[in-house]
């Protein structure tokens, strides 16, 4: 799409029909399907997800422990974004500063090993509490507000965050962060962190799958439509994007303790605002209204990262580069681009009744 | 605890001299977010080219010390001239997007520009010497005053005068304004709001390279100098109220004069005050100081 | 079943409500009118929480509800379509509709439960008696302005209100498209036993509709009357019939 057609898209009002194809209205610059894909998964897409799952249970036998270990990297990584797109995607809450609860997640798990010697479950398990209790407190003083002013009070309370466990050199270890935590055993070895990571992540989607389908998710959805609309149904606005953040800041934290459990390190920069920033991309790159986007957008910029800073040293680049070409011509991420892509042959089917 | 008067004297002036150029950037960010809503995560590298630039020109000249004059004016127009290019070519055409991309096309632009930094200047360390006239410090009943710190006294409020008259007695600066309670109002009027978008992105520009030209001799310039002055400028503009000048120089002062009292009381913790204050002030006000402008 | 006690309302220096005063009986159809900016919608936004009045009172069912915030007063049975289209664009027609009906059944906190599966009974219902069943799967985004505002009503009343306020109701629509609002307008009324509080500037429709009519002017209240009384009031006239929109 050039950009001149596009502004004309955008000058003049929030949903017009696609001039270029009937089966598409343009939403916010948006373009989606004029009709709803099929919410829960159909049963190709529940073997095609079962096959996938056979085919990472059995991948630590065949390949190398380097692919091994970039793809629990994306694991990690995708749990992270997807996380964050709960209440992005799906609750239209302006999250700027989701690293947070990932570094208080992985930073909890870490001192309560390091500095109390608890088990490594109990620590593993106090990491997400603390992450959603986090999110509680930050998210209790955001959602007063609204967009931008919530995203720019989230950086400012976040930052916060950031500068004590940057400048807390006795506990946290500042800037250089703690390195060589103990690990039980079973983790110690890159196919066992493997196996954790994947039957964690894979619990964590499948949670997250089902509070999106249910009539939680649904609502948040609405709220990110029309809140004003929503608040007019009944809905208490503030307090279903401050259980969203919960939610979301819940899992971000279960991604931290997973990033320990892999890296067995943590420092400042997991929750510096940059890193938030790349999750976002991820969310933007995978499509951010659709479920399985944030997986696509993280494996992305994960392989891009490792494939392109074998090479260049101007790897941050490229991804802006991609950024900005996927801003202009994609700004609805690869999956939305997809399902836009394959929908005329789903929406006839669709088309029957009311399912 | 005992604290030497003179010891806190001279911490204030730190304080207050860091707080002008903090000051200069965060206007340019504050200025742009209110015209155009864009909040520009670019603005730090803007302002690290700044302080490159103005290295490289001194640089030129050797130990003229017009050089350091040349570089005062010229670098902020380098990187007004990068900012004009980068509206023109590419944000102009994304002002009716959602924020959620305009920052995140900011966010793209930072990662190249940083980049390119590294291209051109490398990764080493660069220092530039003032000139001598502002070289060195006086003494004035007992203190020792850094001269530069003065300059930058001087400088601070006459870069918020000229803002002031800027958007107050000039075409451009009322208009400007009214496009940011009401761009399709003045669109209406038969302005042609484009380039009063371009000329509100270029002026932050301007802000951010004159920071970065400013901050040169006080500082070692090096990558990554973009990283912390970003997020102070974000907190700065936010306790201000988006939008607002006055708002971004009160909340200058307060970020730069707390953190170097913060030395006093707690050296490690220095940089956790100005933190501290910005989130004490945002929960007592969440939409800052002053009133935003939209 | 509500009674509007003068109440006011300014921004800034302007008054948009300026002492008005409103009565709604049980299963009664009161059109509320007024030249432009007269306050209608101010009203409106008044009694459903949106702003919060400077004086007076509201009071619904033997309560006061003037200050308290939207959802609560929709909880307790106002429900409101606005002027616009005020729709979640992005959900489907059914989902629209449903996520209300969640909201009544406090079931929007429900997190483990699939939404497909639940309160399907009644959104139906709500679909079919607003002729929107054929486009249920829609994006509501995309649907035609028209259905769009019968959606509105659909929505409010998946809340199950026993007052339903609409602010324009036909406002944009085509003379077909009017006559099939009003007449589900009027249907809900008689069928649903819901109490209506509407505004509108086509008077045919509020003479030939309305039971109670209420004239409004700069914020304040003329009158409110039967239809006959308000025809026959000499300051109506003067004000507002008299001018261009009668």
């Amino acid at each position: 799409m050039s950009a001149e057609n596009e502004k004309t898209v955008y000058e003049s009002a929030c949903i017009r029909e696609n001039p270029r194809s009937k089966n598409e209205i343009v939403m916010y610059g948006v373009m989606l399907p004029k009709h709803m894909p099929i919410k829960l998964a159909a049963p190709r897409w529940l073997w095609l997800t079962l096959a996938l799952l056979l085919a990472l249970l059995l991948l630590p036998l065949a390949a190398p422990l380097f692919y091994i270990y970039i793809i629990s990297v994306i694991f990690v990584t995708a749990l992270l974004a997807m996380s964050l797109n709960l209440v992005l995607g799906y609750g239209g809450v302006y999250q700027f500063h989701h690293a947070v609860f990932y570094g208080v997640g992985a930073y909890t798990a870490t001192l309560l090993i390091t500095e109390l010697a608890m088990p490594a479950w109990l620590a593993f398990a106090a990491g997400p509490v603390v992450a959603a209790f986090t999110g509680l407190l930050i998210g209790w003083f955001c959602v007063r507000l609204t967009k931008l002013y919530f995203g720019m009070l989230q950086i400012a309370l976040g930052s916060l965050v950031w500068v004590i466990a940057y400048r807390w050199y006795d506990v946290t270890g500042g800037d250089n962060g703690i390195h060589d935590i103990p690990m039980p055993e079973f983790l110690m070895s890159f196919q066992g962190a493997y196996y954790f990571i994947l039957i964690i992540t894979v619990v964590c989607v499948a949670l997250m799958y089902l509070i999106l389908n249910s009539p939680f998710g649904a609502t948040l959805q609405a709220i990110r439509d029309n809140p004003e609309r929503c608040e007019a149904i009944g809905v208490n606005v503030r307090q279903h994007q401050l259980i969203g953040i919960v939610i979301a800041s819940f899992f971000g934290g279960v991604a931290g303790v997973l990033f320990v459990a892999l890296e067995r390190s943590v420092f400042p920069g997991l929750l510096f605002w940059v890193l938030s920033l790349e999750i976002l991309v991820m969310c933007l790159l995978g499509g951010w209204f659709t479920f399985a986007g944030p997986i696509l957008g993280a494996a992305i910029v994960v392989a891009l990262r490792t494939v392109a800073s074998r090479y260049t040293d101007y790897w941050t680049t490229i991804l802006g580069i991609v950024l900005i070409l996927l801003i202009f011509f994609l700004p609805e991420g690869v999956m939305g681009w997809a399902r836009e892509r394959f929908k005329p042959r789903a929406s006839k089917a669709d088309q029957g009744g009311v399912s | 605890m005992v604290v030497d008067p003179s010891t806190v004297a001279s911490l204030l002036l730190v304080g207050l001299a860091r707080a002008m150029i903090l000051f200069i950037v965060a206007a340019g960010l504050t200025f742009v977010l209110g015209v155009l809503r864009v909040p520009n995560v670019a603005h730090g590298s803007l302002y690290m080219i700044g302080a490159f630039a103005a290295f490289s020109i001194t640089d030129a000249f050797g130990n003229n010390p017009a050089g350091f004059w040349i570089a005062l004016v010229t670098a902020p127009l380098v990187v007004a001239a990068v900012g004009l290019i980068i509206e023109r070519a590419l944000l102009s055409h994304l002002y009716q997007r959602e924020h959620l991309m305009l920052i995140l096309f900011t966010f793209g632009l930072m990662l190249i520009l940083n980049d390119m930094v590294k291209f051109v200047w490398g990764a080493d360390y660069r220092s530039v010497t003032p000139p001598e006239i502002l070289d060195g410090s006086f003494t004035l009943f007992d203190f020792a005053i850094p001269r530069y710190s003065i300059f930058l006294l001087i400088l601070g409020p006459l870069v918020a005068l000229s803002l002031w008259l800027l958007s107050n007695k000039t075409r451009l600066g009322k208009i400007s304004r009214a496009a940011a309670v009401d761009r399709e109002m003045v669109g209406v009027l038969g302005i042609n709001v484009s380039w009063v978008f371009a000329a509100a992105f270029v002026i932050g520009c301007l802000l951010a390279g004159l920071g970065g030209a400013l901050v040169a001799p006080t500082t070692s310039i090096s990558l990554g100098m973009d990283q912390t002055i970003i997020i102070e400028s974000f907190l700065i503009v936010t306790i201000g109220g988006l939008g607002n000048t006055w708002g971004a120089l009160i909340g200058a002062l307060l970020f730069g004069v707390s953190q170097s009292l913060g030395l006093l009381v707690l050296p490690q913790f220095a940089i956790v005050f100005p933190y501290a204050i910005v989130v004490i002030v945002l929960l007592l006000r969440p939409r800052g100081l002053l009133r935003s402008v939209w | 079943m509500l009674r509007v006690e003068s109440i006011y309302k300014s921004f800034d220096d302007f008054m948009a409500v300026n002492g008005a005063c409103l009565t709604v009986e049980r299963g009664a159809l009161v059109a509320v009118i007024g030249p432009n900016g007269a306050g209608k919608t101010t009203l409106f936004n008044l009694i459903t929480g949106l702003h919060k009045p400077d004086r007076g009172k509201i009071i619904f069912e033997g309560q006061e509800i003037g200050g308290l915030a939207p959802y609560e007063i929709c909880r307790r049975g106002v429900a409101r379509a606005f002027q616009i289209a005020n729709i979640f664009p992005r959900l489907s027609v059914f989902e629209n509709v449903q996520v209300a009906v969640f909201a009544r059944q406090r079931q929007s906190h429900n997190l483990f439960q699939p939404a497909q599966k639940l309160a399907r009974a009644e959104t139906d219902a709500i679909l079919q008696s607003t002729g929107l069943e054929s486009q249920a799967r829609r994006v509501a985004g995309a649907l035609s302005h028209g259905d769009q505002r019968i959606l509105e009503i659909a929505i409010a009343l998946g809340s199950q209100p026993h007052l339903l306020i609409l602010d324009e109701p036909t406002a944009g629509m085509s003379p077909e498209e009017t006559a099939k609002t009003m007449n589900l307008v009027q249907q809900l009324a008689r069928a649903r036993g819901i109490t209506i509080l509407f505004c509108e500037h086509d008077m045919d429709i509020v003479f030939s509709v309305a039971q109670s009519i209420m004239v409004m002017r700069h914020g304040e209240t003329i009158i409110q009357a039967t239809p006959d009384e308000v025809r026959q009031n000499h300051q109506v006239q003067e004000a507002y019939l008299g001018g261009a929109d009668a």
